[in-house]
């Protein structure tokens, strides 16, 4: 198991398809083009993807708002079709990047997704394996006692 | 770009152990820069380097009291993280939920 509740930000979604198929998506340029970093009004101007360990990703959308946005990343782990681990940024607004880690168990006639984007790179992590989100998180306690904030 | 500046200062701000500790001390109640560095095993210059990066993030905030500083815990850094993390949601919820609407479009 990778990261918990406490992580930053995880979602779970079911599909009606199978595991491989939904795995595919993610990796197949054709599909991940329409879903993965596309806004309802963009339109995808740039979409390659090098599905191996230490190849890279990147989509550019040009969005009516905003102008030409590029998401890229580098994929850590591809273990078809239960686990993809890849690196995430938007260089325009931030230099860093996340990781996503995308796990993926079978669910009666489909699957189930859950994906984990914690805050810290794993370059980053040395000093604090867990990444900074668990690390509000354990700030907590004695956070919430004290000023009764609801967080997270 | 200042907004995600500040999340940055957050973020680096909470990196570190030492400056975690001196939060987790700040939210029990406010206190002498003096208390604050005594519970450390380094020197009080560096704890008051923590501080000041405590400081750029607005984390803890600072006030003179005769010739003592005190300390406080400011939360609000804490919330603008946490409504980011919530648009991050928001985001990869809405992305995962147009992958199901190709999945079942693409259906034979």
């Amino acid at each position: 198991m990778t990261a918990e509740t406490t992580s930053a930000v995880v979602v779970k979604h079911r599909y009606a398809a199978s595991p491989e198929k939904v795995f595919d998506a993610f990796l197949d340029v054709a599909v991940a083009r329409r879903f993965l970093f596309a806004t309802a009004t963009g339109e995808m101007l740039v979409a390659e993807v090098d599905p191996r360990v230490g190849g890279r990703y990147t989509f550019t959308e040009r969005r009516p708002d905003m102008g030409d946005v590029e998401h890229t990343g580098e994929y850590l782990e591809i273990t078809r079709p239960s686990r993809l681990v890849f690196t995430f940024g938007v260089p325009r607004f931030d230099p860093g990047f996340t990781t996503v880690t995308i796990e993926i168990r079978p669910d009666g006639d489909g699957c189930e997704l859950t994906l984990t984007n914690e805050g810290v790179p794993p370059e980053h992590q040395a000093g604090n394996r867990d990444g900074w989100t668990r690390i509000i998180a354990g700030l907590l306690p004695a956070y919430d006692g004290v000023h009764g904030a609801g967080w997270l | 770009m200042d907004e995600y500046s500040a999340l940055d200062d957050v973020m680096t701000a909470l990196a570190d152990p030492t400056r975690r500790a001196i939060l987790a001390r700040l939210a029990a109640s406010d206190a002498r820069v003096t208390d604050v560095a005594a519970p450390f095993a380094i020197s009080l210059n560096s704890v008051s380097k923590h501080i000041r990066i405590l400081e750029r993030a607005d984390l803890v905030r600072r006030r003179k009291l005769g010739r003592e500083h005190m300390l406080a815990l400011n939360p609000k850094p804490l919330d603008a993280a946490s409504d980011w993390l919530d648009q991050q949601r928001a985001l990869w919820a809405w992305r995962l939920g147009e992958l199901d609407t190709i999945l079942k479009e693409d259906k034979p």
